[in-house]
């Protein structure tokens, strides 16, 4: 292993750092527009992260992904979730079914269990544990945001965490899909975030509120 | 190029029918439509018949199991299509609730289904399966009433997660090809992966990881209890033509995406790990499908879990394996979405009839809608598994099957169930059909159109317990020939 890719490897396994810290400030968040600055942050340290891996290994296509990652998760979804909010002039708070404080007690369990569960695949896939733990706590978080945050927003937000996480997952083990692939995942991100949006303005316009978990007309 | 213009034809299609201001004009252009692609689905099954592939470039491909699923959705398209014309003139008009945006979506769907069937590519499956809940989510809350806004969340957001998990699952699929040496830009190709297969033996583990996340992604797609929480709510909150296409298309869809990862799978690892997972899904779809069918209150809610029974009985079907299982499962399926094509629309006349689709509500139908009662007799008939119905011929199948091979616990979990079935459906329909016409119904008449969808749907699945036509069995035979 050259000293580039040593630096690289030693770059990457300290940015999961960071990764851990958005995942705790976004369980103590309590306004909507602090989870998406958070969910901007935190991809933008996965689009340095493709940057650091399409540096070490020349590759034209870790490029092109990082600048989707850049376009779309750090400018374009952030800026169209700051719009919405706006637009929305609705109250800003998350609603959380659990306190602040249980919550980032309940995401530091998660991180724990990702570490304890990613232990075994690490060691056989020669992958580092701490990136592929990164991934699985984001997947968590992302599902624990969406059952325990009230507000329809924090359910898209939850989802783009749980996304974020299985991209760092495919980074992390296979150094990303194939371009194609990657750039239509990317489009069905950004169609899915419009088309949740427009359906968070039906429910405020039907409802009169945001609080999805009082949409239970539907039940048996 | 052939394959291109299946795609081709719904996409510039959809485009067509937003452009056409008058309502007239938009459904004329949606009938051409629909007529040119359903010639072009044809034409390429044709092809594939005595071609085996066809490929058009990397990322389409079509083959025996493709031609199989691409007749079913052609054939439905086209009747729920021909339905709608009649269903439509009734919609209030709205933002994204006009003829045109209603026919404009119903292309895009059918645009991103057919995509699904002729992705040469695992990473192309997920995003077309991905692409179908996006383009459908604004048919489920089309009428934008309380019900149908809540419904289109919860699908969109259910089945946005539940998707999600499968990408996870087609990633592991991608690190195991990719760690037993397939080059990482074809490690995705059904080509590749089906070549490769045999020697995944020392990943393994990740394989069978693959199929669990795949597994529980694309069968929150199919509805598989305890993922299936979306679909009631989809059916019963969508216009009855959609609701159609949901059950009929969409659940076969994602029924498609799980045979080709579990074609895999049980080549890589045999098929013992992959099938008990879809028995255990199976037999608790089946199971709590059924019991929840005594309770229902709404025909549409009805319909819906019965569809989750259906999908249940198919994963089992696949799930016993051997080339009569899989035959029977492909089979059922097929039968099964004519059935529920039919049902729908019987739901649909119901709802324009009486206003509503709460079953206590509705009595004296016998006398006062005698053809749509009688299509609901034949549909329920058809949809219990009674002779001589085209499901009944499937269901019997499978029954064999798991007898043949010992698996009597299935056997009975099935056979106790559709009792329960047959009950809860007779239970239900006993009160609608007889007694004295209470509210009398707004529309008395089926439309032509409406008349002869129903009539083709209750043909074929008489036709279809009779005797299977060769053609048909030669179809479905191509379509094993992939999977095994």
């Amino acid at each position: 292993m050259g000293m580039i890719e040593l630096a690289v490897a030693k770059a990457l396994a300290s940015s999961a750092v960071f990764l851990f810290v958005t995942v705790l400030m976004m369980a103590s968040a309590k306004r909507i527009s602090a989870c998406i600055i958070l969910f901007g942050a935190q991809s933008a340290v996965m689009a340095a992260q493709v940057l650091a891996i399409a540096y070490a290994r020349h590759s034209i296509e870790a490029y092109a992904v990082a600048t989707l990652v850049i376009a779309v998760k750090v400018v374009a979804i952030p800026f169209a979730l700051f719009r919405i909010v706006k637009e929305l002039k609705a109250p800003q708070d998350v609603t959380a079914s659990t306190t602040a404080t249980q919550s980032v007690f309940i995401m530091a369990g998660l991180i724990l269990l990702s570490f304890f569960a990613v232990a075994p695949y690490a060691k056989t896939l020669r992958v580092d544990e701490d990136m592929l733990a990164a991934a699985i706590a984001l997947l968590l978080t992302g599902a624990f945001l969406m059952v325990s945050r009230k507000k329809a927003l924090m359910q898209v937000i939850g989802l783009l965490v749980l996304e974020n996480g299985i991209f760092l997952a495919a980074l992390t083990t296979t150094f990303g899909m194939p371009l194609v692939i990657e750039i239509g995942i990317f489009f069905d991100l950004l169609m899915g975030v419009f088309l949740m949006g427009l359906f968070v303005f039906r429910i405020r316009d039907t409802f009169d509120h945001l609080d999805v978990s009082k949409l239970r007309r539907l039940r048996g | 190029m052939s394959l291109l213009v299946l795609l081709l034809i719904p996409s510039l299609g959809a485009m067509l029918v937003l452009g056409c201001k008058q309502p007239r004009h938009a459904t004329r252009a949606a009938l051409l439509i629909g007529a040119l692609e359903v010639t072009a689905i044809v034409h390429a099954v044709w092809r594939i018949r005595s071609a085996g592939i066809l490929q058009t470039g990397r990322y389409l491909r079509a083959d025996g199991l493709t031609a199989f699923f691409l007749i079913n959705i052609g054939f439905i398209f086209g009747l729920v299509l021909v339905y709608s014309v009649g269903y439509l003139h009734h919609i209030p008009a709205g933002r994204f609730s006009s003829p045109r945006w209603f026919y404009s979506l119903f292309f895009l769907f059918l645009f991103t289904m057919i995509a699904v069937y002729l992705s040469a590519n695992l990473g192309m499956l997920w995003i077309c399966v991905e692409a179908t809940t996006l383009a459908s989510a604004l048919l489920v809350g089309f009428y934008n009433t309380e019900g149908a806004v809540e419904a289109g969340w919860k699908y969109l957001i259910v089945c946005t997660v539940g998707i999600a998990f499968a990408l996870f699952g087609t990633i592991a699929l991608y690190l195991a090809a990719v760690k037993s040496g397939v080059s990482p830009q074809s490690a995705l190709d059904w080509d590749a992966l089906m070549t490769a297969a045999p020697t995944f033996g020392p990943v393994r583990d990740l394989v069978k990881l693959s199929f669990v996340f795949v597994a529980v992604g694309y069968g929150t797609k199919i509805g598989f209890v305890p993922m299936h929480s979306w679909l009631p709510d989809a059916h019963a909150e969508a216009p009855s033509p959609v609701s159609a296409l949901l059950s009929a298309v969409l659940l076969n869809c994602a029924m498609y995406a799980l045979l080709r990862f579990d074609a895999i799978t049980s080549r890589a690892i045999g098929s013992g790990f992959s099938h008990t997972l879809l028995l255990i899904f199976g037999g608790l779809s089946v199971t709590v499908a059924a019991l929840l069918m005594i309770v229902q209150k709404d025909l549409k809610r009805l319909l819906a879990y019965s569809s989750i029974e259906h999908m249940g009985i198919v994963a089992i079907g696949v799930g016993l394996g051997g080339t009569l299982g899989l035959f029977a499962a492909l089979l059922h399926a097929f039968n099964h979405s004519v059935a529920k094509t039919l049902m729908f629309f019987v739901a649909g006349d119901v709802r324009e009839s009486f206003g509503t689709l709460r079953m206590k509500g509705i009595h004296g139908m016998a006398r006062s809608l005698p053809w749509t009662s009688a299509s609901l007799v034949l549909g329920s008939l058809a949809i219990v598994g009674m002779p001589p119905f085209g499901l009944f011929i499937s269901e019997f199948m499978i029954l064999t099957t798991a007898f043949n091979s010992s698996r009597y616990g299935i056997a009975i979990l099935v056979l106790v169930s559709l009792s329960v079935v047959f009950g809860a459906l007779l239970h239900h329909f006993q009160h609608m059909l007889g007694g004295k016409p209470g509210n009398a119904p707004t529309k008395l008449k089926l439309l032509p159109s409406e008349f002869a969808v129903m009539g083709i749907c209750s043909v074929f699945l008489i036709v279809f317990g009779m005797r299977i036509p060769g053609v048909f069995a030669n179809l479905v035979q191509r379509a094993l020939a992939v999977l095994q």
